[in-house]
C-alpha cells in the first residue's frame, strides 16, 4: 500500500471513529437537558424521561458498537497484536514504524488523536479539549454504555415509586411525627443518570489529563448529586458531602501532579500523531520515546525528555514521581483506595442503579482507568506505590465484607476490594490483567448490584441480610443470576475442564482475577522482598469467595428469618429481570478464552511500550518488573492456587451459611473485639474525624476569632485613639481658636440662617445635592479649564 | 459615533440618567425604577458597542497608541498640570467594562426588592455605575483618582441608608478602610507625578507615559518604584481584598442590600485587581517584580485564610463574602508569579505567567459572575423569611425546586466545578504557579478542598433535609419571574465562561502579552540601575 493510500485511510478512519464516539458522548447531555427541563414542567407520572435516557445511552452503545467494528475491521479483529507484521491500515503504520526504528520487539499501540477546541492558549502553551482514540478506549465506551444501557432499563422498574405526585419517604421523619411526602423525582433521577453517562464518557474520550481532570471532577459532581438523590435525609446528604469532598482529597493530589506535568512538559496530551499513525510528542512520547525506556541522566538525577527541540528538556527524577504519585493520589480518591476508602460504603445511600453504574461498574473504576491510561508515566517507584495501596485495600475491604449485613454495603466493600486488585495488577506490571479485570469487574459487579437491586424492591426496600434468607423460591431469576455473579468474583471455575474442552471452563471472573495472581506471583518471584503482595491477594480470593458466597447463602437459602418480609417477596417484573440476564450472560462471558480471548487481545492492542518485555533493576529502587513470558510461566501454578483457595473460601461460607454445619454467632462470640473492629470499619471514620474534621472546624474557628479579634480589635483600637486625640483637639479648639472663630462664626452664622431653608433633614434631597454637586463639579472645571 | 463621544457617553449616560432622575414624582417608584433599569439596559448596549469595535489584536494600550489604531482618546482638562481627560480601552479593561455594565443591569434588576427611599437609591446607583466605568477607562492617574472617589460616597451612603441593622458601623468600615486606601494612592499618584520630568519632559499624570517612563532606563527610580509599589499595593489590596486588609468586606457585605453586595463582590472588588494590573505593575515593574513573592504568598494565605473562615460562619451573607476574599486570591497569584532567574534576572517561563495573568484576570470575570450570582441568591431567600442564619435554614430544595437549582448550578460555579466559570480561573492560576514557587503553588491548590467542604457544607443546611427549621415558613414562595430571569442570566455566562473560555481569554491574551513583555523590559533596565542606586547610598 502506497503512503498516501495509508494515511488516506487512517484520516477516514480517525474521522468515522471521532464522529460515532462524539455522538455516543454527546447524546447523554442532550438528554440530560431535555430530561430536567422536560422533567421540571411535565407530568410526574410519566416515564418520558427515562425512555430519552435510555434512548440516548443506547443509541450511544450502537455508535460504540459501530466504532468497535470499524475498529475491529482495521485490526484484523485482534490479529494484529499476535502477528509480527500486521496487513491492516493502521497495523502497517505501526510495522512501518517499528521498521523504521529497526526494533522489532516493540509496537507502537496505535492511536487516534486530534482536537476539538482550545481553552486557552498562552505563548506555546495550549489548553484544549482532545480526544484519544485506542482500544482501551473503546472496550471502556461500549462496556460503559451496554452497563449503563441495562442499568437505565432497570431503574425504569426500580424508580417506579417515584412515579407519583405524592412520593412517602418511610426514611424521613417530619417533625410532626409523620412520614415525609414529596413530589415523586422520577425524571431528575434519569437525567442525572444521563450527565452522569456523558461525564464518563467524556473522562474515557479525553484526548489530555488535564480533560481527564475535567471530567474527574463531572463525574464527581454526579455521584454527588445522584448519591444525595434523596436529599432529605440527612445520611444521604452527609454521604455525598462526604464523597466529594475525600474526592477532592484526592484531586488535590491530581493538581499537584498536573501542575509538575504542565510546568516541566508544557503539554497535557497524552500522545499526538502524525499522519501516519507515529507519536511525535505528548507526555508519554516525552518521557518514553519510542521504546519504551526512561532515559535517566544520572549525574543530574534527571529524566531526559524526547523533544523535537534542540534544548535537551529535562525533569527531575523525583518530580516525575511527585506528578506520577499525585495523579494517583486522584486514583486513590476515586477508586475508593486505602486511605481514601471511607467514603464508597457510604455512598450506597442512592439508589441502587446509582451503586450499579456509578459506585461499582464506571466511575470507582475511572481511577483504575486512569492509573492504566497513565501508565508510561509511572516511575517504578510509584508503580510499587501502586501495588501496595491496592493490597492495603484489598485486603482491608475483604475483611470488613466478612462482617457486613447490609446487602450493599457488602457489595460495597467488595467493589473497593476489587478495584484494589486491579490497581495491584498495574502495580505489579500486569497492565494487561488489571484492565481486564476492571471490564470483567463491571459486568459481574453491576450485575451483582442489580441482583441485589431486585432482592432490596421484592422485599420492600430491607437491606439487612440477617432479614432475608430462603428467596429463591421467591425470587429464582433474581437468584440465580446472582449466583453467575458470586461464581464470578469469586473465581470459581471447573478444574480439569481444560482437558476435556482445550480450554478452562470459568466465568470471566476467574480468567481475569487469575492474571493478576498471575502477575503478582511472577512479580513476587522477581522481587522477593515483596512477598507480600502476593500472599494478601491470594489470600483474600478466599476471603472474597467466603463473603460473596455468605451473601448469597444468607440472602437465597436456608430458612426465611423475617417470616413478614419473605411472605410478600416477589420476583421483580421483566423490565428489571431483562438487564439480569443480559448482564449475566455478558459476566459469564465476555473474558472467554482468557488471556487469548478477544477482549484480551482487544486491550493488548493499547498495551503501553515496554510492558510486554518487562526491565530489570529500574528506577532508583532496583525493581524488577516481569514481562509476558516471565508471567506466562507463572500462570499455571498461580491459577492452581487461587482456585484452591477460592474452593476453600466457597466451602466454609456453604459450611457456615449453605449447610450451618458451623454456628457463626459462636465464632462472633469468642472473637468479639476482632469482629467488633471489623464492624467498625477499623476505625477509620473515628480517626479522620479527630485527624482531620475537628482540626479543621477549630481552625475555622480560630481563623473567624483572629478577624473579628485581632485585626478588628487594631481597627477599633486605631479608631478609638483617634477619637481620644480629637477630644484634646476639642478642648484646644474650643477654647482657644474657636474664641477667635466664633467672632467670625457669628457672622457667618447670620448668612448661614439664610440658608436654612435648604436643609430640610430629608435625604434623598441631599443625595440630589450630590448628584447636582458631582455634575457642577466636572462643569465647572470644564468652564474653568478649557484647554 | 466617534469613540470619544461612546467612552464618554459610557461613563455619563448613568449621571444623566441620575440627574434626569431628580426631576421625577417620587411617589411614581415604579416608573423610576423602570427608567432606571432603561439607564442600565442602555449602558450595556453601549459597551456592547464599544466591545464591536473593539480589536483584541491591537495589545496593550501605549503612548502614542491611538497612531496605531489603538482606542484612545484625548482631551485636555486642566492643562495648567498636564491633567488630561483620557480615556482608553485595552483586553484589560474591555471584559471589566462589559462586566460592570453587565452586573450593574443585574443588580438594577435586583433592586425591585428596595422599598424605601426609592429615588435617592436609584440616584445613588446610577452615580455609582458613573464612578465604576470611569475607573475603568480613564488613562489618566488624575482622573482615575477622581472616579474613583466618586465610586466611595454613593457606595458610603447606599450601605449607610439602606443598609441592615448595623448598616452605620458597616458603612463608615467600608469607608475608613477604602479612603485609607485613596490616601496612600494620593501619595503614590504624586511621588510619579514629581518624579515624571526625570527624562526632561513636563510633569504628567498620564498613565500610559508614566509607564513608559518606568519601562526606560533613566525613568523612575528604582527605589521610588519598591516604596510606590507597596503603597499602592496596599491602597488595592484594601479594594481586593487580601488578607489583612480584607475586614471591612464581611460587614459590608452583611449589611449592604442585596443589589449594592452585588456591585460590590461583582465589580468592586475587582477594581484592586485592575488596579493592579493597570496601573501599580506597569508604573513600577521593578517593585512589582521585587515585591512578587509577597503577592503570591498573600494571595495563597488569602485563600486558605479565607475558606477556614467561611467555613466558620453562621450567618449565609458572610459566609459568601469571605468566599471572595479567598476567590480573590487566586487573582493576587496570578498576576504575581514571575519567575526570573535570580542572577540574570531573565524571566523564566515567561508562557507560564502570561498564563498565570491570564488566570488571573479571568478568575475576576468568572468571580464576578458567580459570586454576584451567589449573593443575589442570598438576597432572594432573605426577601422572603428575612433572617440568614445558616443554621435555620433546610429543606428549600422541596419549597423552591426552581430557585435550588439554580441556586446549586451558581455555587457550584463558586465551588470551581469544570464547565462552568470558576474552574478556569482558579486551574489556569495554580497551573502557571508552580513554576514560580513549589510550595505556594501547592498552598493554592490546598483550596480546592476547602472550598469544597464550605460550600457543600451550606448546600446541605440550606437546601437539603426535610424541613424548613426557620422563622416565617409560610413566606417561602416560589421565584417570580424577574428574579428567575436574573439567575438564569448568571448561570447562562457562568456556563459560557466555563464551556468556552476562549471567549474572554482570547480578548484578554493579546494585551497581557504586550504587558508581560513590557514588564520584563522595565524590570531589567530598572535592575541594571540598581547597583549604581546602591553604591550612591554607601557613599552618602
Amino acid at each position: 500500500m502506497s503512503f498516501e493510500t495509508l494515511t488516506q485511510e487512517i484520516d477516514c478512519t480517525r474521522e468515522t471513529l471521532k464522529w460515532l464516539l462524539t455522538v455516543a458522548w454527546l447524546l447523554p447531555l442532550f438528554g440530560f437537558v431535555v430530561e430536567v427541563f422536560g422533567g421540571y414542567w411535565g407530568d410526574r407520572k410519566c416515564k418520558y424521561a427515562s425512555y430519552f435516557a435510555v434512548f440516548c445511552i443506547a443509541s450511544g452503545f450502537i455508535c460504540s458498537s459501530a466504532a468497535m467494528i470499524v475498529w475491529q475491521d482495521k485490526t484484523e479483529w485482534g490479529e494484529r497484536s499476535a502477528a509480527s507484521s500486521g496487513h491492516g491500515a493502521v497495523a502497517h503504520a505501526a510495522a512501518e514504524h517499528t521498521e523504521a526504528v529497526g526494533n522489532h520487539e516493540y509496537q507502537m499501540p496505535t492511536s487516534f488523536t486530534g482536537s476539538f477546541y482550545s481553552l486557552g492558549k498562552f505563548g506555546d502553551l495550549e489548553v484544549s479539549l482532545d480526544y484519544y482514540i485506542d482500544s482501551l478506549t473503546l472496550v471502556m465506551f461500549v462496556m460503559v454504555t451496554l452497563i449503563a444501557t441495562c442499568i437505565h432499563l432497570f431503574a425504569i422498574g426500580y424508580m417506579r415509586d417515584e412515579l407519583t405526585d405524592d412520593y412517602v419517604d418511610h426514611q424521613v421523619h417530619t417533625s410532626d411525627g409523620g412520614h415525609f411526602h414529596r413530589p415523586g423525582r422520577f425524571y431528575r433521577f434519569f437525567s442525572y443518570m444521563s450527565l452522569f453517562s456523558f461525564s464518563m464518557l467524556g473522562l474515557v474520550l479525553a484526548g489530555n489529563i488535564f480533560q481527564v481532570f475535567i471530567f474527574w471532577e463531572l463525574v464527581g459532581i454526579c455521584s454527588y448529586l445522584l448519591i444525595g438523590f434523596y436529599v432529605e435525609r440527612k445520611s444521604a446528604s452527609t454521604a455525598a458531602n462526604k464523597a466529594f469532598i475525600m474526592n477532592r482529597v484526592g484531586d488535590f493530589g491530581f493538581l499537584i501532579g498536573l501542575m509538575v506535568l504542565w510546568t516541566y512538559f508544557g503539554t497535557f496530551s497524552f500522545v499526538t500523531v502524525d499522519q501516519t499513525g507515529q507519536s511525535d510528542g505528548g507526555l508519554f512520547y516525552m518521557v518514553r520515546g519510542h521504546d519504551g525506556e526512561l532515559q535517566v541522566d544520572e549525574e543530574a538525577n534527571a529524566v531526559t525528555l524526547h523533544t523535537n527541540s534542540e534544548v535537551p528538556q529535562q525533569i527531575p527524577y523525583y518530580l516525575l514521581v511527585v506528578a506520577g504519585l499525585g495523579i494517583f493520589a486522584g486514583c486513590i480518591g476515586k477508586s475508593a483506595q486505602f486511605p481514601l476508602q471511607t467514603w464508597l460504603p457510604d455512598a450506597m445511600e442512592g439508589p441502587t442503579p446509582v451503586s450499579a453504574l456509578v459506585h461499582s461498574a464506571t466511575m470507582v473504576a475511572a481511577g483504575v482507568y486512569l492509573a492504566g491510561r497513565f501508565f508510561p508515566m509511572f516511575t517504578p517507584e510509584v508503580l510499587l506505590t501502586i501495588a501496595y495501596v491496592g493490597c492495603i485495600t484489598l485486603f482491608l475491604a475483604a475483611t470488613i465484607a466478612v462482617v457486613a449485613t447490609d446487602i450493599k454495603r457488602v457489595l460495597a466493600y467488595s467493589t473497593i476490594s476489587q478495584l484494589g486488585y486491579m490497581m495491584l495488577g498495574i502495580g505489579v506490571f500486569g497492565w494487561g490483567a488489571g484492565l481486564f479485570h476492571l471490564i470483567t469487574h463491571a459486568f459481574f459487579k453491576s450485575l451483582m448490584f442489580l441482583a441485589s437491586g431486585s432482592v432490596i424492591v421484592g422485599c420492600h426496600h430491607e437491606q439487612e441480610m440477617p432479614k432475608m434468607g430462603g428467596l429463591w423460591r421467591k425470587m429464582p431469576v433474581t437468584a440465580f443470576t446472582m449466583l453467575i455473579g458470586v461464581i464470578a468474583i469469586s473465581g470459581l471455575a471447573i478444574p480439569g475442564s481444560q482437558l476435556l474442552f482445550g480450554e478452562i471452563l470459568a466465568f470471566s471472573g476467574f480468567h481475569s482475577k487469575d492474571a493478576i495472581v498471575a502477575s503478582a506471583m511472577t512479580f513476587v518471584s522477581v522481587n522477593p522482598v515483596h512477598f507480600l503482595l502476593y500472599i494478601v491477594p491470594l489470600v483474600t480470593a478466599g476471603i472474597t469467595a467466603f463473603y460473596m458466597f455468605r451473601l448469597w447463602f444468607y440472602t437465597f437459602v436456608g430458612e426465611p428469618r423475617d417470616k413478614e418480609i419473605h411472605d410478600h417477596a416477589q420476583e421483580s417484573p421483566w423490565i428489571m429481570i431483562l438487564p439480569l440476564i443480559v448482564l449475566s450472560v455478558f459476566a459469564a462471558g465476555v473474558a472467554v478464552g482468557g488471556e487469548s480471548g478477544q477482549l484480551f487481545k482487544l486491550l493488548g492492542d493499547s498495551e503501553p511500550i515496554g510492558v510486554a518485555a518487562g526491565t530489570t533493576d529500574a528506577g532508583m529502587i532496583g525493581l524488577n518488573l516481569p514481562g509476558h513470558a516471565a508471567i506466562h510461566q507463572h500462570h499455571a501454578s498461580a491459577g492452581v492456587q487461587a482456585l484452591l483457595v477460592a474452593f476453600a473460601g466457597a466451602v466454609i461460607a456453604f459450611l457456615f451459611y449453605g449447610a450451618r454445619v458451623v454456628d457463626p454467632a459462636e465464632i462472633k462470640r469468642n472473637l468479639g473485639g476482632l469482629h467488633n473492629f471489623l464492624v467498625e470499619k477499623w476505625r477509620f471514620d473515628e480517626l479522620y474525624d479527630v485527624m482531620f474534621v475537628r482540626p479543621v472546624h477549630v481552625i475555622a474557628a480560630g481563623c473567624t476569632w483572629f478577624d473579628r479579634t485581632i485585626i478588628d480589635g487594631v481597627l477599633h483600637g486605631t479608631v478609638k485613639i483617634a477619637i481620644w486625640m480629637s477630644g484634646w483637639h476639642r478642648r484646644f479648639d474650643e477654647g482657644i481658636v474657636d474664641g477667635l472663630v466664633n467672632l467670625v462664626g457669628n457672622s457667618t452664622f447670620a448668612f448661614g440662617r439664610s440658608l436654612r431653608v435648604f436643609q430640610t433633614g430629608q435625604l434623598r434631597q441631599y443625595i440630589m445635592f450630590i448628584a447636582v454637586g458631582v455634575l457642577t463639579l466636572f462643569v465647572l472645571l470644564f468652564i474653568a479649564f478649557p484647554k | 459615533m466617534t469613540p470619544i463621544l461612546l467612552m464618554s457617553l459610557i461613563i455619563f449616560l448613568p449621571t444623566l440618567g441620575a440627574f434626569l432622575l431628580a426631576w421625577f414624582d417620587k411617589k411614581a417608584e415604579e416608573a423610576m425604577r423602570v427608567f432606571a433599569l432603561a439607564i442600565t439596559i442602555g449602558t450595556f448596549f453601549l459597551t456592547l458597542q464599544l466591545y464591536g469595535v473593539f480589536d483584541a489584536s491591537k495589545g496593550l494600550l501605549t503612548d502614542g497608541g491611538e497612531n496605531l489604531g489603538q482606542l484612545i482618546v484625548t482631551e485636555p482638562w486642566i492643562p495648567h498640570w498636564n491633567i488630561e481627560y483620557k480615556l482608553g480601552v485595552d483586553g484589560i479593561s474591555m471584559p471589566l467594562l462589559l462586566l460592570t455594565s453587565f452586573t450593574c443591569l443585574l443588580a438594577m434588576a435586583a433592586s425591585w426588592s428596595i422599598k424605601k427611599q426609592v429615588k435617592g437609591y436609584l440616584i445613588l446607583f446610577l452615580l455609582l455605575e458613573t464612578g465604576m466605568l470611569g475607573v475603568f477607562l480613564s488613562l489618566d492617574f488624575f482622573l482615575f483618582y477622581v472616579f474613583w472617589e466618586v465610586m466611595l460616597l454613593p457606595m458610603y451612603f447606599l450601605i449607610g441608608v439602606w443598609g441592615g441593622p448595623r448598616k452605620e458601623y458597616a458603612a463608615i468600615k467600608f469607608f475608613l478602610y477604602t479612603l485609607a486606601g485613596s490616601v496612600l494612592m494620593l501619595i503614590a499618584m504624586l511621588m510619579f507625578y514629581f518624579d515624571s520630568d526625570s527624562l526632561g519632559n513636563d510633569r504628567v499624570f498620564d498613565l500610559l507615559r508614566l509607564a513608559q517612563l518606568a519601562k526606560h532606563a533613566d525613568g523612575l527610580d528604582p527605589v521610588l518604584q519598591q516604596t510606590a509599589f507597596v503603597l499602592l499595593f496596599i491602597g488595592f489590596a484594601i479594594k481586593l481584598p487580601a488578607f489583612p486588609f480584607h475586614t471591612w468586606l464581611p460587614d459590608a457585605h452583611v449589611e449592604a442590600p442585596t443589589p449594592i453586595s452585588m456591585i460590590l463582590a461583582g465589580v468592586l472588588l475587582k477594581m484592586g485587581g485592575y488596579g493592579i494590573i493597570r496601573i501599580a505593575f506597569p508604573l513600577c515593574p521593578y517593585g512589582a517584580q521585587w515585591a512578587a513573592w509577597a503577592l503570591v504568598a498573600i494571595g495563597a494565605f488569602s485563600i486558605i485564610y479565607g475558606a477556614f473562615a467561611a467555613m466558620a460562619q453562621t450567618d449565609f451573607k458572610r459566609l459568601v463574602a469571605y468566599s471572595s476574599v479567598s476567590h480573590m486570591g487566586y487573582v493576587l497569584i496570578g498576576m504575581a508569579v514571575w519567575a526570573i532567574h535570580a542572577e540574570t534576572g531573565e524571566l523564566i517561563g515567561g508562557d507560564y505567567w502570561l498564563m498565570g495573568i491570564n488566570g488571573a484576570m479571568f478568575q475576576m470575570l468568572a468571580h464576578g459572575v458567580s459570586s454576584a450570582g451567589m449573593f443575589f441568591i442570598v438576597g432572594v431567600i432573605y426577601d422572603r423569611v428575612h433572617h440568614r442564619d445558616l443554621n435555620k435554614f433546610g429543606g428549600l430544595a422541596g419549597k423552591m425546586p426552581l430557585y435550588t437549582g439554580l441556586a446549586a448550578g451558581i455555587f457550584f460555579a463558586g465551588l470551581g466545578l469544570p464547565g462552568l466559570c470558576g474552574f478556569i480561573g482558579e486551574v489556569f492560576v495554580v497551573l502557571s504557579a508552580w513554576n514560580y514557587d513549589k510550595l505556594l503553588a501547592i498552598i493554592a491548590a490546598a483550596g480546592v478542598i476547602l472550598t469544597a467542604g464550605y460550600i457543600l457544607w451550606a448546600i446541605q443546611r440550606v437546601f437539603l433535609g426535610p424541613e424548613y427549621k426557620g422563622p416565617h415558613p409560610e413566606a417561602l414562595s416560589p421565584m417570580n419571574g424577574r428574579e428567575i430571569a436574573i439567575a438564569v442570566a448568571v448561570l447562562f455566562f457562568a456556563v459560557l465562561l466555563g464551556v468556552y473560555p476562549m471567549c474572554m481569554l482570547g480578548m484578554m491574551e493579546p494585551t497581557l502579552a504586550d504587558l508581560t513583555k513590557e514588564l520584563q523590559i522595565g524590570y531589567e533596565n530598572a535592575r541594571d540601575l540598581i547597583p549604581v542606586a546602591t553604591e550612591v547610598l554607601t557613599e552618602k
